[in-house]
């Protein structure tokens, strides 16, 4: 049932991307993966994704905060869900005083720490799609 | 390139100005003399002397009181007052001000080479003590950036790929199989943890919790650490005991890492305790304060340990569980206890057993 949704990864550690990539394949995701902030943002110009997953520490800094700025001003992407996953949660409280866990940069988003228990993984995958998708039921 | 040392004579006489000029040529230093305190003063602020002589009987700005500008204008300038009345009280003063020591008039060349070369020393001294102290600070302020990004990372890739293997040959590999890769998962979430911890006690920030304050009620703080180490005490045949004192409300905190610091601290009294005895959690109201104590009766901690318990990195000797620990739960919880302007002490008798007492403000609810 999932063999529809698109999902799209960036991140720029490979290993990682795999661990993550093949569990969301088993469940049936058809999963796009990009390994920097640049291709990232030039795969969500050229598709239309169901949900993105989203590494914060990327290249020097915390470069996935950047995409993640972008999407919340961009009318269209704004309305796709968002799962961050991070390494070090202990670090998210600086960036988002006061907002630990949902950081709310997009209408629909969570955070999850690295690595991502499987079942975990799938749960917040399928709610997030399904918490967007009853968004736009009730908009239209 | 090493620079000459900085010296700086203030004396309103101008023979000893000279003398001592000449006392310390050829000894490799760059000496600057002044005739009274402003124009000393003038000097400290302009060419930052490494050491400092002045005369404690000068007309205008007494010498107590240049010595004392001149801790203000930077304190790691060494002072050494020289006095033609060398009494013990002037002297006493000066130190009190922050002179290094002193020098009574009338004295030999020798006499103040050494004393010139002692200063100097100090002076390094407290330069080095600064430099380290700041590079320890650096230090820890990468540590987090390091540890998490050189060690968390790969721990990371490594343990989401035992993930997705477990689940992908789970139809493939035996049992035994199995249970390997579970005891990896294990081993690497083990280390995953101490990584945790270490970034809590190094890179966290812990006063910052204060900004998330709410009131929380006693009991239901008691109640989440016990729930969260009941499993453990059960595994181990230990029961434990918990007496709440009606008087017992509110405190004004943050819950979880109130609930985390009493985890880690039952959590060590079970891991210290002896199978099938019990531990005793018990709250009271104490002269504004809610005392919360942990008692065990279980291997206790010799007294020439006491005073480590609570500091960076202590571990027992004797762990009754034979399971692995990074001792540093205890620090993280005595930081979380005094963020809530609490304090936590410790008493124990080897082989009897350990007695920790929280104390934290409670909070008065109007009515």
């Amino acid at each position: 049932m999932n063999q529809n949704k698109q999902l799209l990864m960036i991140d720029d550690d490979p290993d990682f991307v795999e661990g993550i990539k093949s569990i969301l394949d088993s469940a049936g995701y058809s999963v796009d993966v990009t390994y920097n902030p640049k291709d990232g943002l030039q795969a969500l110009k050229e598709k239309t994704y169901d949900l993105l997953l989203l590494d914060i520490m990327m290249g020097r800094g915390a470069e996935g905060i950047m995409i993640a700025r972008k999407l919340r001003k961009d009318p269209k992407l704004r309305e796709m869900p968002l799962l961050i996953i991070t390494g070090i949660r202990e670090q998210m409280a600086f960036l988002f005083p006061g907002e630990p866990v949902h950081p709310r940069f997009v209408a629909v988003d969570e955070l999850v720490e690295k690595p991502v228990d499987p079942k975990l993984l799938l749960e917040k995958v399928s709610a997030l799609i399904s918490l967007s998708e009853a968004r736009k039921s009730k908009a239209g | 390139m090493k620079t000459k040392p900085k010296i700086l004579i203030i004396d309103d006489e101008e023979v000893v100005l000279d003398s001592c000029t000449l006392i310390l040529e050829g000894g490799d230093y760059s000496v600057s003399t002044a005739s009274n305190g402003t124009l000393g003063l003038e000097h400290v602020e302009g060419i930052q002397p490494d050491l400092v002589f002045v005369d404690l009987k000068m007309p205008g700005i007494p010498g107590i009181e240049v010595l004392e500008r001149i801790t203000e204008i930077n304190p790691t300038i060494v002072t050494i007052v020289i006095t033609g009345y060398a009494t013990v009280t002037s002297a006493v003063e000066a130190m009190k001000k922050g002179a290094y020591d002193f020098l009574p008039k009338p004295f030999t060349p020798d006499e103040f080479r050494i004393i010139t070369k002692r200063g100097l020393e100090r002076r390094k001294l407290m330069l080095e003590a600064i430099a380290l102290r700041k590079e320890k600070e650096i230090l820890r302020e990468n540590f987090a950036a390091i540890v998490s990004h050189e060690l968390k990372s790969p721990l990371g890739a490594i343990q989401q790929n035992l993930y997705a293997l477990s689940g992908e040959l789970a139809s493939i590999l035996s049992e035994n199989q199995l249970a390997k890769i579970e005891r990896m998962k294990i081993r690497i979430d083990d280390l995953l943890k101490l990584i945790n911890s270490w970034l809590r006690v190094y890179s966290v920030d812990i006063t910052k919790i204060k900004d998330n304050f709410t009131t929380i009620s006693v009991s239901s703080l008691l109640s989440k650490a016990i729930e969260t180490i009941e499993p453990h005490a059960v595994r181990k045949d230990i029961s434990l005991i918990q007496t709440i004192d009606e008087s017992v409300s509110f405190i004004d905190g943050d819950e979880g890492s109130l609930v985390e610091a009493l985890v880690n601290i039952i959590g060590n009294a079970v891991k210290y305790s002896y199978p099938g005895s019990k531990i005793k959690v018990n709250a009271i109201e104490k002269e504004g304060n809610v005392e919360i104590s942990v008692i065990d009766s279980g291997v206790g901690i010799q007294e020439e340990e006491l005073p480590n318990v609570l500091s960076d990195f202590f571990r027992g000797k004797t762990d009754q569980s034979g399971t692995d620990s990074h001792g540093i739960g205890l620090t993280i919880s005595k930081r979380i206890i005094e963020a809530h302007d609490g304090s936590i002490s410790v008493t124990s008798k080897a082989n009897e057993g350990t007695t920790f007492m929280i104390s934290i403000p409670s909070k008065i609810i109007e009515k």
